[in-house]
């Protein structure tokens, strides 16, 4: 029990607080930003998946992103559905498109699979603000807010603890992913995949599965930010920057934990909304003050803590107990 | 008695490369099979072709009756079958014992029981000392004996050695000999790809040399190195002459 607590002290902190929130503040820009830090956190550990985990470094999630959000939107203003239905097929078209995605992993290792993600989440994009029949093309779409939960029209609150759901989910999957058999085969086929497949690992068809997964867990948070947002636009859902925000939190966090991509996304999105809220009034040279910010966080956990935030942690309690290692004469990196 | 692993007339093309010509072999339960020839005789690429990694142009490869011609590593291994690499392919930032473990995982479905399964395991190899280390902060000989440790665990019928004892120092290169003998010993099936001529004569029952990808003798260690093909392809006169 105290080895349970101890390995998820910071995630049930985490959590707890979230929980704890609406209790204790009535504010709604503070429980906006609640509510953001545990979609984005989940979007990094959709992310986490194939990228951390699998090792399949994508910077192209933004599509998955972009169809989620999309299928809401348009579930609700179109077909004048809900957009629970909309997230389900947003769902579908996902990981249709994760397995073309994660196919393609099999046959491009490394940044040319990453750069192939990029291809295909700006060919959405151009899909998206070009269809103008079906999408409302570069304007965007607004999303209609009709109360009640059916609708996903929701307030502050409500969304805190639907967030918060979502976000113990994608953790609790990441844990799994952690102890399991099939996180353990993970593993190999990130660090070597010639090595896994030798060791009886299908190394392929595994790398296809995590990607699918990554893609459809990403489309469901989606669908529930485009709801939350209430609004859809082609140029920020598709967007590079959005897909790279998703890689920086995780990697900031730390890649291949289950706490990691929700450390990253506290650091980063309450950086973010405080710098927004302190800038927003000088328009000219701050504009792009985050971006600085961001590059310079990157360039830093890279520096000193390639292991990320979590990783961080891990170091502090490993000096504190003082394991003795055993020496190992020679060694080489 | 049917042979364990049985090769027809294998041929591997790169290109207008033939790496691998016509090579045809059988290998019996229990038997200890060397592989030796010069660089480039296509040793590693006839490894490659038999566990999967590459599929034959031409010819078949029979796995305990299974034609396996074609199958991927991953199926391979299933059926009993599975080997080192020349250059080594640890899981770098995993512990040797998180290593061992996925090896395990190829035969038991608990992760609790792969763990146990991979401390014995380690032990085997004399690698219990560093279950808990990263593998990439191994030196190359303790490597070599994680890679050995990684594809024991998945638990072969016939393993396959590419250059285990290449670039060990004289203790190491005692340590790894020993193992491959002890597990010989205890019944394991092994095919042995190495350039110590001195090691190779004292361990393997057989001998098989291969020359720009073909077969170019196949014998009891003292037969093949007096074979005269194979003095002037790969051993040299000074050798005949040392070992005389």
């Amino acid at each position: 029990m105290s080895l349970l607590r101890r390995r998820h002290a910071a995630a049930i902190a985490i959590f707890g607080l979230a929980a704890l929130a609406p209790l204790a503040v009535h504010d709604a820009f503070l429980l906006h930003t609640v509510v953001e830090i545990l979609l984005w956190g989940a979007l990094a550990a959709a992310w986490n998946v194939a990228s951390g985990y699998a090792g399949q470094v994508s910077l192209g999630h933004a599509a998955f992103f972009g169809i989620g959000a999309y299928s809401a939107a348009l579930f609700g203003t179109r077909f004048q559905q809900s957009p629970w239905l909309g997230m389900l097929a947003g769902v579908v078209v996902s990981v249709g498109a994760g397995a073309v995605i994660g196919y393609l992993s099999n046959r491009l290792r490394g940044p040319y699979f990453a750069l192939s993600t990029i291809a295909f989440s700006q060919v959405l994009l151009v899909v998206a603000s070009r269809w103008r029949g079906f999408t409302a093309g570069s304007e965007g779409i607004p999303v209609p807010f009709r109360p009640g939960l059916w609708s996903l029209g929701l307030g502050h609150v409500a969304w805190v603890y639907l967030a918060l759901a979502v976000a113990v989910l994608y953790y609790l999957l990441q844990v799994y992913l952690d102890r399991s058999r099939v996180g353990y085969q993970l593993a190999g086929v990130r660090e070597d995949e010639d090595a896994a497949e030798a060791l009886g690992i299908a190394s392929r068809r595994l790398k296809v599965l995590a990607v699918v997964l990554s893609a459809a867990l990403t489309a469901v948070c989606g669908s529930l930010w485009a709801q939350f947002v209430g609004f859809v636009d082609p140029f920020y859902v598709f967007s590079v920057d959005l897909s790279v925000r998703f890689a920086l939190m995780t990697i900031i966090g730390g890649a291949a934990t289950a706490v990691g991509p929700f450390l990253g996304s506290i650091l980063i999105t309450s950086l973010e909304t405080y710098l927004r809220a302190t800038f927003s009034g000088v328009k000219t040279g701050f504009t792009g003050i985050y971006l600085v910010i961001y590059g310079t966080a990157l360039i830093l956990v890279v520096r000193f803590v390639p292991e990320g935030l979590a990783g961080l942690a891990g170091r502090v309690r490993a000096r504190r107990r003082r394991r003795p290692q055993p020496a190992v004469a020679g060694a080489r990196q | 008695m049917s042979a364990l692993l049985a090769l027809d007339r294998v041929t591997k093309r790169f290109g207008g490369l033939t790496a691998v010509r016509g090579v045809s072999l059988e290998v019996h339960a229990g038997d200890l099979l060397g592989i030796i020839g010069p660089n480039g005789a296509g040793k590693t690429t006839l490894f490659n072709v038999i566990s999967g990694t590459y599929a034959p142009d031409e010819g078949r490869v029979v796995l305990d009756g299974h034609d396996v011609t074609g199958l991927p590593p991953h199926a391979i291994c299933r059926l009993g079958l599975t080997r080192t690499f020349q250059i080594v392919k640890p899981f770098g930032n995993l512990s040797v014992l998180d290593n061992v473990t996925i090896g395990s995982l190829a035969r038991v479905t608990s992760v609790r029981a792969a763990r146990v399964d991979a401390e014995r395991v380690i032990e085997t190899c004399g690698l219990a000392p560093y279950a808990a280390t990263r593998a990439r902060a191994l030196p190359i000989g303790l490597r070599k004996r994680l890679e050995v440790a990684r594809a024991l665990a998945t638990r072969p019928r016939l393993l396959l050695l590419d250059e285990v004892m290449a670039g060990l120092t004289p203790s190491e290169l005692g340590g790894i000999v020993d193992l491959v003998r002890r597990l010989h010993a205890e019944g394991l099936t092994l095919i042995v790809i190495e350039h110590i001529m001195a090691a190779m004569m004292r361990l393997a029952q057989r001998i098989a040399v291969l020359h720009h990808g073909e077969l170019i003798a196949e014998g009891p260690p003292a037969v093949v190195a007096a074979d005269r093909r194979v003095v002037d392809a790969y051993l040299g006169e000074e050798f005949v002459l040392a070992e005389a």
